[in-house]
């Protein structure tokens, strides 16, 4: 009997990895961002602590319909349904919001003397107070395994993997 | 293409979604009435830290209040008023305008409660109260917290004279740091929390 060719081992790792990746980031955005449109005034006030948006229109927009936004991403990644423009909503929304938690955190850092690791705050993820630090590692990981996603060719536990 | 139409089913989702939630916000209304520049609070390993100081945020406070025709009341004022009998016969209203949770959790005995964020299901039942009261002393958490100031300003555009208008800036947290009573529960639920 001839052994299977090195690479399907490989193939077969690669398709694990990307059902995994699916279920947690389709599971950590659907817990954030029913946590958030459970309490949607407390993520009012933590967008606009943020000082980015000052129209008040705006403002509301983002607030009330970014957590339904990453519901509907979660559930497509749990599902296995448009897996790259899930992917891909996942890292539009991961690296601004990223960026704007490294901002806000520097600022902090700069008014208070205490370095990046030693702060805390509620960044309005869905967590409630975390070390920022942690949450910036958490959040750059999450972002390159949402890229990786983009290009999987997996198709193993998928409703529909493309719409198209 | 992919992309796109997963961005603009995800959008009217969350647009319907936030419509039927009875918890979702209205696009068309400010939230922040008047609003300055919102203070960043933050932990860290020793101490809590803001964006700035606690003097500076008096300070502002205090300015804000004045350029919204809002009149600041101190500690020792409104435990006179809560301690005057006008108060058992209405004449002086507190209003809490913090959410549902941190009432019931524990509010200044008798306080209405008022959290502007849900100002149409509060606002008919507390204006008319505020009407006829001489006083109208509004609070929140204190320190940085300025749901007090917003549920004053929307008292005040609902009616309610600005002379009437009190926003207590200690809050509940120096009310309860004083050692005073506090309620928890439901209004007049008379469950008051022993003070140690």
């Amino acid at each position: 009997m001839t052994p299977p060719p090195p690479f399907s081992a490989c193939w077969r790792s690669a398709d694990t990895l990307a059902v995994l990746a699916r279920w947690l980031i389709g599971g950590l955005f659907l817990y954030m961002g029913l946590s958030k449109a459970l309490q949607p005034v407390d993520f009012l006030k933590l967008v606009r602590e943020y000082d980015v948006i000052h129209a008040s229109a705006l403002l509301n927009l983002v607030a009330a319909t970014l957590p339904w936004f990453e519901i509907f991403c979660g559930l497509l990644l749990l599902l296995g349904v448009a897996v790259r423009g899930a992917a891909a909503m996942a890292v539009v929304m991961l690296v601004p919001f990223t960026v704007l938690v490294w901002l806000r955190t520097m600022e902090m850092s700069q008014a208070s003397g205490l370095s990046l690791c030693e702060l805390k705050f509620d960044c309005g993820c869905g967590g409630g107070e975390v070390w920022i630090c942690r949450k910036l590692v958490e959040n750059v990981m999450l972002t390159l395994l949402s890229a990786w996603l983009i290009t999987s060719r997996n198709r193993r536990f998928c409703v529909r993997p493309r719409l198209l | 293409m992919e992309t796109v139409l997963v961005a603009a089913a995800g959008l009217i989702f969350a647009l319907v979604a936030n419509a039927l939630s009875p918890r979702g916000l209205r696009l068309n209304r400010d939230y922040f009435p008047q609003a300055d520049k919102p203070t960043t609070v933050a932990s860290g390993m020793t101490n809590t830290v803001s964006s700035s100081s606690p003097s500076d945020n008096a300070d502002a406070t205090s300015e804000r209040l004045a350029r919204q025709g809002l009149q600041q009341v101190k500690s020792l004022q409104v435990v006179a008023w809560f301690r005057d009998a006008r108060y058992e016969q209405g004449a002086v209203v507190f209003v809490d305008a913090r959410n549902e949770v941190h009432y019931a959790a524990g509010h200044i005995p008798g306080a209405w409660q008022f959290d502007h964020y849900h100002a149409e299901r509060y606002l008919p039942t507390v204006l008319p109260i505020c009407l006829k009261a001489e006083q109208v002393v509004v609070y929140c958490t204190g320190g940085d917290c300025e749901d007090s100031e917003f549920a004053a300003i929307i008292l005040r555009d609902s009616g309610i004279p600005r002379e009437k208008l009190f926003v207590y800036v200690g809050g509940i947290t120096e009310w309860t740091t004083n050692g005073l009573p506090v309620e928890t529960g439901e209004r007049r639920s008379g469950q008051l929390i022993p003070r140690p």
